[in-house]
Parts: structure tokens; C-alpha cells; sequence
């Protein structure tokens, strides 16, 4: 048995040996995933965590910046036609991949054509669908794409088979990145970009670290590494942040107290707005929310506010589909107030008015789940008993998608800064019969289309005004909040300033310095 | 392996290791087929997963084609057998990466994380076990005792993120989390090591005690043998079956991932994989893990059997029988 021993121990001390892998420099900023990386295959990756990665190893035409503006990317500049259907784009001169190929027109040709290819099967090709020719492209009926075309290696035009103002942003998605076709075929392990940083080490589930490209065409990142951590745990995440091995922390809602209270942190929280709303989906083709009176007395029912503050702090009520800092002007519609005698009015009125029972879907490990609960309470107050069914998040889309859910509790997160990226997808008819909770709106239709085929500027901005109108009377949600989030850096960090969009981030900027 | 296989025609160990492999077979084929009809019975579905939220309808179309949800479960079931009895468990749904290399990248994380904790649950619960075996009452056995009530009670996810505040963050010891040197495998294998070590130190005293009132040792010590030697020789061999099977069945579960030890640890191990790949409905690598874990809970128990033998000569003399 002794023998065994030793055996086992020998055995352990060899594993840990070779387990000593990847040292990083302490000079290296070091954040935090919730989950792995997908790969860096820009035709691939449909989550957030991925998208962030590939933007920062990857470049494309334009990106985005701060807050909703679009800054030059590879293109040093761009002409749109006055009819909206031409963008010429003039590319700028020495840039290299990581491997020190050069950067050409051409390749950005090939980057959106394998976008819409129909071997790469890519989940975002929906994006470039609106190019001339995609269709047949992506049907195999032609070799190349029509409006896509490299006039010399430096000039590049895209046309486009119908206005649609929301194109230019499109291109400073993560799945519009330009890749260098020498590298495509290992490309979900090693990424193929000419980004300002590039891969150091991937281990998978572990952690991946990026080395700053010294060779970028842009303003180069102050720092030398970026080490990004995978740590699916939050309380885990703020253990690494008090012990120094983070520097910086996404703060869930419910902790923010507890950080503030903290004198070495409580001077680095910050508070940023982002791009989404927090609602629940009412189905529309179902009694009984296929009437609308019903609909706006759910949302009259809630003291959405009273539960915003001491529940969740920060955010905003919402009125309507659109967050307040994609709408122009001085429109504000005014959210529902808490009316629960009005709501019983129109229940009445709608011949409910003994009220009903009815279902709220929660997908996932809602961290809400307690708000919901106070939610229950209020309509309970008004006769409507709603039971809450919890289910696994991947069951949870499923059954949304197929319209079973009567309400479910969901948010929308923008992939980029347009008020279109909150109606078209989730209230056009074709989307939202298919996809979600079964609305359908000819007028609201109409609306929408215009959105995306009048360039930036007022009548546009009359008309996202006039559709969030029509979406706060006709209620086919609940619309809670818009939730910002709060952030936490150590002292010694400079340079971070938040993001609207989530992949504008690219570390450019972030420094450690020592403080006193 | 191989070799005492072949040994196995004239030896009766490789003829019993033999006979034992071949009865693992059909258990592998009944996980096979267990396996895949979770996947047919499993709610959700996995394209919603790949595509994410914006796609159009016809991508969704051809993926479900390319990744044949929409055939026949004949067609499914067969081409799954004869694909996983050529050794191919498939592309994971998500990375596109083969769910062998998914596995053999994780496994070496995980037996490191398995191997250090049992090795600190074996030293822990089997010194402490014939310790306390030896004093029974005092009040060291009565303060073992609630240590390993106290273990065994404890549930993982606390006593993992109490050593995370306490050796972590507070007395900063030791790295909080991560995966990296020696110093980042001590924190898990604690946390993991500890419950078995308290099981293990339960189990070896009340072995001990028994065999310590048996006739053998009272000869033992009437022949005069130095107290040590009883102990080693003759009372811990004889007891140390019962403590053989569950080290055998908790080695078996942390090589099959310790879902909650690597989660908080931020331990990129199977446990992780297999959590992951439920949630996003990863077909191929579930089935793939589940099996992979079914065939090392199959050695490792094969292992055990034959430790047996080794250690109690009776258990062989058995099977000549």
C-alpha cells in the first residue's frame, strides 16, 4: 500500500508540474468572461462574449465609437450616393495582417462574400442579404456578388438592392471583420485579422491572453497584454477583483451596495447606460392579450417604479420599444403610470372583469426572479393570477419561438446604436409572428420599412417617434426598464471610459499606472 | 492493459481482468443507446443555440439539415453507432472543433484536480482514521469525529467559496481562483478532497476498530510484534477494503468533473464541459462526455476490483473457486 502511496503522490506532483503553463507579466490587464469564446471565426460568432474578442483582434471598414457615432476604420473615408445605394469606400494604404500580408480591397470582398457563403453557412449572413446579388450568391446561382467589388486594391464599392440607412453600422459588426484568407482555414482557433491586438495563448475554459500588435496601422494599446479570464462565477469574479487579480469588474445589480460601501473602491463605480430594455412578451393572437386594452392594463397594473428602485438600482423606466438615447429631439413619451383602478377599468371593459389566470415564462437563472415575484403580487391585486414557470434557457427560446409562452419575461440588447435594431427585429410582423410574441401590425409594417429606407436626419427621426407612438398605445409588451450597468476599476487603472456599443471596446487607451 | 490481456490465457488475474472487460461492453453499448435517446427526449433546441438572435429562416433550415435534427431517428441512431464505433464522437454544435479534442483537451485538467484530491483525502482520512482508531473516546477521536461530520455535511459550493474568501482574499495566501502552478491546484483539491477525506476517515476507524478486536491481531500482539507493524501489516491491509470502494466510486466521480469544484474555481475541467454543452443543447458533446465518463467510471471500478486482490488474497483465491 505504501508503494501505492508514493505512486499517487509521485503521480500528483508530476501533474501539477505540467499543469505550470502561461505565465502572463503582472503588467497585463486582466478581465473577467462569464464563459468561454465560440473561436474567432467572425462568420460564426452570435454571442456577445465572441464578438467582443474578434473586435479586437480583427479590423473593420468602420467601427464604432464612444456612444452611437461611427468612426473610420481600414476605409480612411466614405461616399454614400445621393440615391443611398452606392458606398465607395477608400481603403487606407499599408495595412498587415498579424502575419504581415498586406490588406487590400479585395479581402474585404472576400470577407463579406464568405459571410453569405453557402459552405460557411454563416448564422450572420442576414446582415449583408441587402447587397445586390447576395440572394444568388447565397443560392449558388452566381460565383461572385454583384455589388460587392474591389475597383483596384485600394477602392471598394458595395451596392446595395435598396436604400437602408442602418448599412454603414452593419460594417462595424464583429461578423463584418476583415480576414485574411491565408489563415481562414484554422481560423476559429487562430484568428486571421490585422486588429491592434493579437493572440498570445487560448486555453479553453481557462483563459485567453492578447499581445499588443506592434505593427497596427492606429493608435497602438498602452499596455502590452490583455488577459481575459473565464470565470462563470460572479461571486468568484469579485473575490479575484479584492484580491487584486482583476482590474476590472462588471457589478451585478444586487451587490452595488456592498461595493459602495467599500472606501478603496467606492470612488471607481461607475454607472453607464447601454442599449436594451427589459420587458415581458405579451402574446398577441391569443386571448386574452390579443386585445389591446387587456395589453395596456398589464402594463397599468405594475408599480414598475417602486420595484425599479429598490430592487435594481439605476435605470429607467421605459415608455415604448426604443431606449432614450437612440431618440432624437424632445419626444419623451411618458412611461404607464401605476394605475391599478384604470386597469381594472379596461379589464372590464374587454370582458375580464373577474380577471384570469395566465403563465409567465422565465428562461435561465433569471437573477430577477425576486422582482417577479412582486410582479405576481401586483396582479393578483387586480383578480389576473399568474403563475411563474421556470424553465432551462435553451427550452425557454424554443418555446418563445413557437409562440407557446401566453407572457414571458425576456430583454433585447442592440447589436448596434439604431433605434431600427429595436423595431425591425422584434415588432415587424414576419419577425415577430415567427420568432417572438405573434404581433402583427400592418401600419406599424409600414413604418418600420420607411425607418430603414430614409437616410439619418429628421423625417427619420419623426418616424421612429411616430412608431414608438403606436408600440406605447397598442402595448404588445410590458415595457419595463432600460437598465444600465455599473462598473468597478482598481485605483491604478486610467483610460477606461464605457462604451454604448458592446463591441466598441478595444483597450486602446487603458493604463496601469501606480497611484500616490 | 494490453499486456496482461495477454497474459491473461495461462494467468487467473488477466483471466478475471479479461472476463471483466469483456462484461464492460455491453454496459458501454446500453450508455450508448441511453445516451442517445436523452438527446431525442431532451426538451430545447440545439439550432437556436448556434444561430443566435437575428437569423433568418432559412439558415436555421439548412443548419438542421447539415446537423440531421430532422431525420429519421433510425437514420440518427444508426449513424451515431457506426460514426462512435470508429471512434469519431462527432463536431461540437458551438466550436465546430472535433468532441474528442473538446474531451482530451479538459481530461489532463481534470485527472490533475482528481489525482491531488483524492491524494489529500486519502492521506487526510487514512491517518486520521487508524489515528483515531486507536484512542476510540478520547477526546482527539471525539474531535475528529465532528470535523468529519462537519465535512461530509458541508456542502461543496460553500466550503469552496469560504476557502475563496478566507485563503484568497482575506489572509491572501493563495490565488484566489485560476488555473496556472502548484499554488493555484491547492484551493479545488480541498475543497473537492475534503468531503472524501472525512467519508475515508469514518469509514478506515470503524473498519479499524473491527478488525483491531479480531482473533489474528490479538495473536499478533501475543507473538510480541512491535505495535507499528501490527498496524501496517495486518489490522490497516485487512481494512482497508471497504475504504478501497469509496475511493474507487468518488475517483471514479471527480475524473467524471466536479461540476461545482471547477465552476468556482474557474477550472477549465469536463465538469464545465459537460454544463455547458447541456445548456446549449451540444449534442454531440454530451453524448460523447457521457460515454467517455461511463468507460473511465468502467476502469476505474475495474481498477478497484482488482486492488482487491491484491490486497486481500482471499478476493483471488475466490475466483480461482
Amino acid at each position: 500500500m505504501c508503494v501505492n502511496f508514493r505512486g499517487v503522490a509521485a503521480v500528483s506532483i508530476l501533474f501539477v508540474f505540467v499543469g505550470c503553463k502561461n505565465s502572463v507579466p503582472d503588467s497585463s490587464l486582466q478581465l473577467a468572461l462569464s464563459a468561454d469564446i465560440r473561436g474567432f471565426d467572425p462568420a460564426l460568432a452570435v454571442d456577445v462574449r465572441s464578438g467582443k474578442l474578434i473586435s479586437l483582434v480583427y479590423d473593420n471598414l468602420v467601427h464604432f465609437g464612444d456612444s452611437t457615432e461611427i468612426l473610420p476604420g481600414i476605409a480612411k473615408s466614405w461616399r454614400i450616393s445621393k440615391d443611398d445605394l452606392e458606398y465607395r469606400f477608400t481603403i487606407r494604404d499599408s495595412i498587415f495582417f498579424h502575419d504581415g500580408s498586406s490588406l487590400k480591397a479585395q479581402d474585404v470582398v472576400y470577407s463579406i462574400s464568405r459571410i453569405l457563403s453557402p459552405e460557411v453557412l454563416s448564422p450572420q449572413s442576414w446582415m449583408f442579404l441587402k447587397i445586390d446579388g447576395a440572394d444568388a450568391f447565397m443560392n449558388k446561382k452566381s460565383l461572385s456578388v454583384r455589388g460587392l467589388t474591389a475597383k483596384n486594391d485600394s477602392t471598394l464599392i458595395i451596392k446595395l438592392k435598396a436604400p437602408f440607412s442602418p448599412f454603414i453600422q452593419y460594417l462595424a459588426m464583429p461578423a463584418a471583420s476583415i480576414i485574411n484568407r491565408k489563415m481562414e482555414k484554422l481560423i476559429n482557433e487562430l484568428p486571421a485579422g490585422s486588429g491592434p491586438w493579437k493572440l498570445l495563448g487560448w486555453n479553453r475554459d481557462g483563459e485567453i491572453n492578447l499581445v499588443r500588435n506592434e505593427n497596427y496601422w492606429g493608435e497602438k494599446p498602452l499596455e502590452n497584454t490583455l488577459r481575459f479570464r473565464i470565470l462563470s462565477e460572479a461571486i468568484t469574479q469579485s473575490a479575484e477583483f479584492e484580491a487584486g487579480n482583476l482590474d476590472f469588474l462588471s457589478i451585478p445589480p444586487t451587490e452595488i451596495n456592498r461595493w459602495k460601501q467599500k472606501d478603496k473602491h467606492k470612488n471607481h463605480i461607475e454607472y453607464s447606460d447601454e442599449l436594451n430594455i427589459w420587458y415581458i412578451g405579451l402574446n398577441c393572437s391569443r386571448p386574452p392579450f390579443d386585445d389591446y386594452r387587456v395589453r395596456r392594463a398589464m402594463n397599468l397594473s405594475l408599480d414598475r417604479e417602486k420595484h425599479l428602485h429598490l430592487l435594481i438600482p439605476g435605470g429607467e423606466l421605459s415608455s415604448s420599444a426604443v431606449p432614450p438615447s437612440l431618440l432624437a429631439g424632445n419626444h419623451k413619451i411618458n412611461p404607464y403610470p401605476y394605475d391599478p383602478e384604470g386597469a381594472i377599468g379596461l379589464l372590464e371593459e374587454a370582458g375580464f372583469a373577474g380577471g384570469f389566470d395566465t403563465e409567465l415564462w422565465v428562461g435561465g437563472g433569471s437573477e430577477m426572479f425576486h422582482v417577479l415575484e412582486a410582479f405576481q403580487a401586483d396582479w393578483a391585486s387586480i383578480g389576473i393570477n399568474v403563475s411563474i414557470l421556470h424553465s432551462d434557457w435553451n427550452v425557454f427560446k424554443a418555446s418563445v419561438r413557437n409562440g407557446r409562452p401566453p407572457m414571458y419575461y425576456l430583454n433585447w440588447t442592440a447589436d448596434y446604436p439604431d433605434a431600427e435594431n429595436f423595431l425591425y427585429p422584434l415588432f415587424f410582423s414576419e419577425q415577430s409572428m415567427k420568432k417572438r410574441n405573434r404581433y402583427s401590425n400592418p401600419n406599424l409594417d409600414e413604418i418600420i420599412l420607411k425607418i430603414q429606407s430614409s437616410s439619418h436626419g429628421q423625417v427619420r427621426d419623426k418616424l421612429i417617434q411616430k412608431a414608438c407612438l403606436l408600440l406605447h398605445n397598442d402595448a404588445p409588451w410590458i415595457f419595463l426598464w432600460h437598465k444600465g450597468s455599473y462598473t468597478l476599476t482598481q485605483s491604478y487603472i486610467f483610460g477606461y471610459k464605457p462604451k454604448l456599443v458592446f463591441n466598441a471596446e478595444r483597450y486602446i487607451y487603458w493604463e496601469k499606472k501606480s497611484v500616490g | 492493459m494490453l499486456s496482461v490481456i495477454f497474459i491473461g490465457r495461462r494467468n487467473p488475474l488477466g483471466k478475471y481482468v479479461l472476463s471483466r472487460i469483456f462484461q464492460t461492453l455491453p454496459v458501454i453499448f446500453g450508455v450508448l443507446i441511453i445516451s442517445f435517446f436523452l438527446m431525442i427526449v431532451l426538451p430545447g433546441d440545439p439550432v437556436l443555440s448556434i444561430v443566435g438572435e437575428r437569423y433568418d429562416e432559412k439558415t436555421v433550415e439548412i443548419m438542421r439539415d447539415k446537423l440531421n435534427i430532422d431525420k429519421p431517428l433510425s437514420f440518427r441512431f444508426f449513424h451515431f453507432i457506426s460514426n462512435t464505433v470508429r471512434g469519431d464522437l462527432g463536431t461540437s454544435f458551438i466550436t465546430n472543433r472535433p468532441v474528442l479534442s473538446e474531451i482530451m483537451e479538459k481530461f489532463p485538467n481534470t485527472l490533475i484536480l482528481a489525482v491531488s484530491a483524492m491524494f489529500i483525502a486519502v492521506l487526510v482520512g487514512v491517518s486520521l482514521g487508524v489515528y483515531t482508531s486507536l484512542v476510540p473516546g478520547s477526546w482527539i477521536d471525539k474531535a475528529v469525529m465532528v470535523f468529519a461530520l462537519a465535512g461530509i455535511s458541508s456542502p461543496v459550493f460553500w466550503t469552496g467559496l469560504v476557502f475563496v474568501l478566507v485563503f484568497g482574499v482575506h489572509l491572501a495566501w493563495l490565488p484566489p481562483t485560476g488555473y496556472g502552478g502548484v499554488e493555484y491546484i491547492i484551493l479545488p483539491s480541498l475543497t473537492l478532497g475534503l468531503r472524501s477525506a472525512a467519508q475515508i476517515t469514518r469509514l478506515t476507524r470503524a473498519s479499524m476498530l473491527e478488525t483491531l478486536n479480531q482473533d489474528f491481531i490479538r495473536t499478533a500482539r501475543a507473538k510480541r510484534l512491535p505495535r507499528w507493524k501490527i498496524i501496517t501489516k495486518h489490522a490497516l491491509p485487512n481494512s482497508l477494503i471497504p475504504v478501497l470502494t469509496i475511493i474507487g466510486t468518488d475517483f471514479g466521480s471527480y475524473l467524471s468533473g466536479a461540476v461545482l469544484t471547477e465552476s468556482i474555481f474557474g477550472w477549465p475541467g469536463i465538469g464545465r464541459l459537460v454544463l455547458e454543452s447541456i445548456l446549449k443543447r451540444d449534442f454531440p458533446v454530451i453524448q460523447g462526455t457521457v460515454l467517455f465518463m461511463a468507460i473511465i467510471f468502467i476502469l476505474v471500478n475495474l481498477i478497484v476490483d482488482i486492488l482487491y486482490g491484491t490486497i486481500d488474497p482471499r478476493i483471488r483465491a475466490g475466483e480461482r473457486n
